[in-house]
């Protein structure tokens, strides 16, 4: 079998004196959609920001384990450079995005080490009005002033922007109206059918298991469960756990 | 009349000073939310750097002409104070951010790199006071009463030259947007491709380059240098930024420039003596009013 596009192994973090993941290991393939769900406060968050390599305090710091991308270690890179070089974002919880700049800059921004043509990018920012028209609508605006829902969108569409492969999303669903929120679902789909690796979390287990291919059950820092999401949907444990019976 | 606008002019020429110095102070403040204290200083060390090479160009070995002199010296003391303001942040500064220290630490780190500076000018050159030498030929402008040094012109439209061009890089450019991205959400600007530090050093160069400017201009202005000619500069900068409302640019102006009037309408109707106290108290009045500075918005978008 090939070497997966990023294999988590035996990871522990730690937020000051307090370790938040007890030796965790999960792999994603590249095209795959790979889900990680969990209780509130399991670590799901701090899972995708230890990969990100995002810097304590907000980021939990690294104390065992190893993440690897195409087989090679990434502990240590700066978190730019993982997004540059790697093609890797992350979309964080509570989205993040500029508020003092306008729609417009914040996807710009977004663009700053990408080394791609006028064309590529042109073509890109066709690609995100397109997907998200309501960016469009608000191009100029003030993006503090967007509805919750199109700060979502606009923190999908600014790591769309950074020319990422691999996407991680914290929660994208978070404020959406359940018809934006399947539109949402719809556009991943999508992208991942061109070719974009996905890592999800989502606090919808039910929605997320019918969404991705594999997924992940965490709990209190340790993977208690995996596998496709045919049959984590039968497990007793998670079927009564997060999936409301 | 005549004495109306000779006070314009000269307010203008302090203003331009207070104006060129509180700039380094917002950009820093905007993207670190640190309040640099060692940029009077900063100011002071160009004033120097700008001293050494005029009469290092001046001198036997180069025997450049005192006007050339000075269009070498604006590039080149801008970039030689950029890169001490660039060390600063290396060597004190970037050390504790990434220790995470308590913000308190870092702006007494500021406070102390300040008098290092101060006392170890001292040190090194000694107490005495320097005369910095003529650099372009004076030619004064009467009209009337009214009478205008080509100095204080350059002065005036250096400062605006310099805000035209902030201007650009801060509402145009990916990394002036990137500065403003930092100053409202840090955590996200890793996450952008964006690289945090490269952002603060570009802060610095830009903050601390202008400082030098101010302090060449302000020696060929007032041509006596001495360690501790940036200090009461740096408060009533300081203040001026704060005043127009710290980590905004247009702020930054606005308060030089009404610091400048003030202190000079003061001046016209008082003696001198009077003039700082009057200055500061009708700052300290603005204050009371609109405690965020005339252009600051509370808490959201600084720069
Ligand atoms: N910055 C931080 N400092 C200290 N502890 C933290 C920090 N962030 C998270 N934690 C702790 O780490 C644990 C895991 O948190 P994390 O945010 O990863 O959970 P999560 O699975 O994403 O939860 P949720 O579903 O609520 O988003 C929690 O116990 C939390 O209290
Ligand atoms: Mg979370």
């Amino acid at each position: 079998m090939n070497t997966p596009l990023l294999e988590v192994e035996n990871l522990h973090v730690k937020y000051g004196n307090i370790e938040a993941l007890h030796g965790i290991s999960f792999t994603v393939g590249e095209g795959e959609i790979v889900t990680l769900i969990g209780a509130n406060g399991a670590g799901k968050s701090t899972t995708l920001m230890a990969v990100a390599q995002l810097p304590p305090p907000e980021a939990p710091k690294i104390t065992g384990g190893d993440i690897r991308f195409r087989g090679q270690s990434i502990l240590g890179m700066a978190p730019d450079r993982i997004v540059a070089d790697l093609h890797l974002a992350l979309v964080p919880e509570g989205r993040h995005i500029f508020g003092n700049l306008t729609v417009e800059e914040n996807l710009k921004l977004a663009t700053y080490a990408r080394k791609d043509g006028v064309n590529e990018l042109n073509r890109d920012y066709k690609r995100v009005y397109q997907l998200f028209p309501r960016l469009n609508e608000r191009r100029k605006q003030r993006s503090e002033s967007l509805s919750g829902g199109e700060q979502q969108m606009l923190a999908v569409g600014r790591a769309l922007m950074s020319g990422c492969r691999f996407i991680m999303l914290d929660e994208p669903s978070m404020g959406l109206a359940p018809l934006l929120m399947y539109d949402m679902f719809r556009t991943l789909k999508e992208l991942n059918e061109e070719g974009m690796t996905i890592l999800l979390i989502e606090q919808n287990a039910n929605l997320a298991l019918k969404f991705a291919h594999r997924g992940y059950v965490i709990d209190t820092g340790e993977i208690v469960a995996h596998g496709p999401c045919a049959s984590l949907m039968e497990n007793p444990e998670v079927k009564k756990a997060y999936l409301g019976g | 009349m005549d004495f109306i606008i000779q006070n314009i002019l000269n307010a203008l020429q302090w203003g331009s000073f207070y104006a060129l110095i509180a700039l380094g102070y917002t950009l820093v403040y905007g993207v670190l939310r640190l309040i640099n204290f060692a940029h009077g200083d900063i100011f002071m060390v160009g004033a120097y750097i700008a001293f050494f090479l005029a009469t290092t160009m001046l001198g036997p070995s180069f025997g450049l002409s005192p006007f050339m002199t000075f269009v070498i010296a604006v590039p080149l003391t801008m970039a030689l104070t950029a890169c001490v303001g660039v060390t600063l942040e290396r060597i004190a500064y970037r050390p504790l951010r990434r220790k995470g220290a308590h913000r308190l630490y870092v702006v007494i780190t500021a406070l102390m790199c300040g008098l290092i500076l101060e006392y170890g000018n001292l040190a090194v050159l000694g107490a005495s006071r320097l005369k910095f030498p003529d650099l372009i030929e004076k030619s004064i402008w009467s009209v009337g009463d009214v009478t205008m040094t080509n100095l204080k012109v350059i002065v005036i439209v250096a400062a605006v030259v310099v805000f035209i061009f902030l201007n650009f890089i801060v509402t145009k450019t990916k990394i002036g947007m990137a500065m403003r991205g930092i100053s409202y959400d840090k955590f996200a600007i890793p996450l952008m491709g964006i690289p945090i530090d490269s952002i603060i050093v570009f802060t610095f160069i830009l903050g601390s380059g202008f400082a030098g400017l101010a302090g060449l201009l302000f020696a060929m202005s007032y041509p006596i240098l001495e360690p501790f000619m940036g200090m009461i500069i740096g408060w009533k900068a300081f203040i001026a930024a704060v005043v127009g409302g710290i980590g905004d640019i247009r702020g930054a102006f606005y308060g030089g420039f009404l610091l400048g009037f003030i202190e000079v309408g003061v001046v016209t109707v008082f003696p001198s003596t009077y003039r700082d106290l009057f200055a500061f108290s009708i700052l300290l009045l603005i204050l009371w009013i609109k405690p965020t500075g005339l252009f600051g918005m509370p808490q959201s978008t600084k720069i």
